[in-house]
């Protein structure tokens, strides 16, 4: 038995976004969780853990970016241009979200894989792993307000790209 | 509360990360508030496409074995972290176990008092990376003059140097040979990872006979506080 290795093996999907890289990553850091273990002291183990996975999975993909040179990395540049700081944070008022509401599990999940991995780790622990913002600010090393601002600037980029790709879809473009 | 101040709070409401009186007043504004009700369902429905679509994923059964050989292999290795642990079992295939009941362990941990010293225990703190030498050979001078001595070395900030794959002290002789030496005779080195993270030093780089800590401070402070340990800076 061992615990939150669904929980761990998750996150790692969703940050590394492939399958390998995601089992890579896993297994370092739970050999990487055994090695603290002497010190862990007290806190909930969950989110502990779900931290040493996220540096694991940061620390590989670096890794394997820096060896396989650039160019993987192009929707950062995008999602740069959609969060400025002070962009507005409105949602408009929008018939898209009935388009969001027929859109497909495959076409969720592409467009949550694309989006940057800032957003979609905060995204990921908070609907998928349930975390509080509390358990997102210890994980990903941010204040409990960049969690705040992360959350909705990232449903509002997702929300975007999500109607667009119905849209598209549907009109056959 | 108006339009800014719901738009602001939207997010934290539908996570339900509001205090009751906020929740309320951001509530009340939606009732009256077309425009922010829109945004609300935009939201709402965003959230929606993330649970249909994403769902929690059961890891793999080989990196269920896989995992659980790893820390075989590790515990092999390195029993002594395991016996650090209260449980004291380090029979490969407990590992996996010993893991799952961390937090068991932890809260015995807590309950317990200061253990009776039944030997001397010192903990080195080693901070800065000038010192290493010194304190690598005090401390061979001090195992020798009190045998059976416990030691344990923390090493943060600068200090974490000398612990690190391919460190080599003025001489040019590489530290992990008289670490591994030191360690051989029941020496514990332990590097604190914050000073890792904030020097952006990847944990691969520390060598196997140290492990790691959260925090230096922390363990140095936990070390005196929990388990008997004398301070010793160097």
């Amino acid at each position: 038995m061992l615990p939150h290795l669904d929980a761990a093996y998750t996150l790692a999907f969703w940050l590394t976004r492939n399958e390998d890289q995601a089992r890579d990553a896993v297994q370092e850091a739970f050999l990487r969780a055994f090695r603290f273990f002497g010190s862990f002291r007290g806190e909930d183990g969950r989110p502990w853990l779900l931290k040493i996975v996220r540096n694991a999975c940061y620390e590989l993909l670096e890794r394997e970016h820096a060896s396989a040179g650039a160019g993987e990395f192009d929707e950062e540049a995008v999602g740069a241009e959609a969060t400025a700081p002070g962009a507005v944070l409105v949602f408009p008022v929008n018939p898209e979200t009935a388009a969001i509401e027929r859109a497909n599990r495959e076409l969720v999940r592409r467009c949550l894989k694309a989006m940057p991995h800032d957003y979609r780790e905060v995204l990921v622990l908070r609907e998928l792993h349930g975390c509080s913002y509390k358990e997102i600010a210890v994980i990903a090393g941010v204040p409990i307000g960049t969690v705040m601002s992360r959350l909705a600037r990232g449903r509002r980029l997702l929300r975007a790209r999500i109607g667009e790709s119905v849209k598209r879809e549907e009109t056959g473009t | 509360m108006n339009c800014t101040d719901t738009t602001r709070l939207m997010n934290a409401y539908s996570d339900g990360e509001l205090e009751l009186a906020m929740s309320l007043a951001v509530e009340e504004h939606l009732e009256s508030c077309a425009r922010c009700r829109g945004s609300f369902a935009g939201l709402q429905a965003v959230r929606g496409a993330i649970g249909r679509g994403c769902e929690f994923q059961a890891a793999p059964e080989s990196l269920r074995s896989r995992v659980r050989a790893g820390l075989d292999g590790e515990c092999a290795r390195r029993p002594w972290a395991l016996l650090r642990s209260p449980l004291a079992v380090a029979a490969p295939g407990l590992v996996a176990l010993v893991l799952a009941g961390w937090l068991v362990v932890a809260e015995v941990m807590k309950g317990a008092g200061p253990p009776v010293a039944a030997q001397t225990r010192v903990v080195y703190h080693v901070s800065s990376s000038d010192t290493a030498s010194a304190a690598l050979r005090n401390l061979a001078n001090h195992l020798q003059a009190a045998p059976g001595v416990k030691v344990v070395v923390v090493a943060h900030n600068n200090g974490v140097d000398f612990l690190l794959r391919g460190a080599r002290d003025q001489s040019n002789r590489l530290y992990e040979a008289e670490v591994k030496r030191l360690s051989q005779r029941g020496v514990e080195f332990r590097v604190c990872y914050n000073t890792l993270e904030r020097r952006q030093i990847a944990s691969s780089e520390v060598i196997t006979e140290a492990t790691l800590v959260p925090s230096g401070i922390a363990e140095i402070g936990r070390l005196q506080s929990r388990e008997g340990y004398v301070y010793m800076r160097l």
